[in-house]
């Protein structure tokens, strides 16, 4: 754990959001580990904040979804340890920010909704209930330069290329090798909340590399137990083992007999992906 | 390219592609540079410029479009209507099938 955090907001200065991005920052920077970073300079001179980025952890604030800083960290390939999106955090708080640069009750509900966000992140969560198998045995294919591995057994799969693996009534779900592929180098895991319910096909989070943002579609139904934090700072296993350190998302399931009717085994979703892979040259 | 089917059912059965709040849209043209799927299509001369060419393309249950939308204008059908309806195409496949 690193003890400073460097900042870096989106510089939208002619909106709302950009603006309440800009007021989160400022209110973070009262603090003296925090060192704030200006979008503009970094983007012109990355070295100008390369002290301040190797002792600290990056927390990036993105105004609207339109999402400037993230996409500036993920160009200079900046490790991004945290981030909050303030139109996000608006529209849970049922809050409408629009255009015009306001400071009012409901702006500064959003400033404070923001500030907590970032001061509480690390989530509470028990210890893991899932019991991992010893070892896995995998089948492979090659298409041209690349290899794509899928487990022989015990994981279930979407057409979306999410996995899910079972032990009881928990579960583990995950990305397949192609998708860590295609991403290339994953920067930033956006989690799901612990506690959150969901259902089949639902959106569980997201993970991101400077190419681009796939959305975890998940396989199953049920209830977020526990995300993989080891992925804060290590993003990466993703890359390196996205069947098995790479997991995301620990689930309560709710009705897997029920998802199964929409899931591969291993074997159809071998042969889904060889279809695939042939059909879209990667 | 775009998959023909989804778990088995075939894609134009299927109705999931993204709708268009062009109220709300400002041209901005980010989903079409995020969605690799070429389901999109820009026409500089029309109004708007934006078309959804190719719904089929789309990825059943992707979403991720309307995250990069920052006047929030891309909508879906409803996700569990969809998958009931799929599920209820997939068993009267399977009981036709038996049927034979
Ligand atoms: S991202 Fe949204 S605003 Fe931009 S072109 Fe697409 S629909 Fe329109
Ligand atoms: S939902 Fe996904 S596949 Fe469909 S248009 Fe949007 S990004 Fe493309």
């Amino acid at each position: 754990m690193n003890e400073s955090i460097c900042v870096l907001p989106c510089n939208g200065l002619d909106k709302c959001a950009g603006d309440l991005s800009r007021r989160v920052a400022l209110e973070l920077t009262q603090s003296e580990e925090v060192e704030l970073i200006c979008p503009v300079l970094l983007n012109q001179n990355k070295t100008r904040y390369e002290k301040a980025l190797a002792a600290g952890d990056l927390t990036v604030i993105d105004g609207c979804n339109t999402r400037c800083a993230s996409k500036l960290a993920g160009d200079l390939d900046l490790a991004i340890k945290e981030k909050v999106n303030v139109s996000d955090v608006a529209k849970a708080l049922d809050i409408k920010l629009g255009v015009e640069i306001r400071d009012d009750q409901d702006t500064q509900a959003v400033v404070r909704e923001v500030l907590e966000k970032i001061n509480s992140s690390a989530a509470e969560q028990t210890e893991s209930e899932f019991i991992e198998p010893d070892s896995i045995e995998y089948n492979t294919f090659s298409h041209g330069k690349f290899i794509f591995k899928v487990p022989q057994s015990n994981y279930f799969f979407n057409e979306n290329d999410c996995w899910v693996t079972i032990s009881g009534n928990m579960a583990r779900v995950g990305v397949s090798d192609y998708v860590q592929q295609n991403l290339s180098d994953i920067l930033y895991v956006d989690p799901p909340e612990i506690g959150d319910k969901f259902e089949q096909f639902d959106d569980l989070g997201s993970i991101e590399s400077s190419k681009a943002v796939f959305e975890i579609i998940s396989p199953v139904s049920g209830t977020v137990v526990a995300v993989n934090v080891s992925l804060n700072d290590a993003p990466e296993q993703v890359n390196e083992s996205p069947y098995e350190k790479g997991w995301l998302v620990e689930v309560h399931l709710s009705d897997f007999e029920e998802d199964q009717d929409l899931l591969h085994d291993c074997p159809a979703y071998f042969e889904f992906l060889q279809r695939k892979v042939a059909e879209i040259d990667v | 390219m775009s998959e023909s089917t989804f778990m088995g059912v075939e894609r134009d059965r299927i109705d999931w592609s993204p709708r268009i709040d062009f109220t709300k849209c400002n041209d901005c043209m980010d989903c079409v540079e995020f969605c690799p799927h070429q389901v999109f299509e820009v026409d500089e001369n029309a109004k708007p410029k934006l078309k959804v060419k190719n719904p089929n393309n789309c990825v059943v249950f992707c979403r991720a479009c309307s995250k990069t939308c920052g006047p929030d204008a891309i909508t879906f059908p409803d996700k569990p209507e969809t998958t009931k309806m799929i599920k209820a195409i997939r068993k009267a496949e399977k009981e036709a099938a038996t049927d034979e």
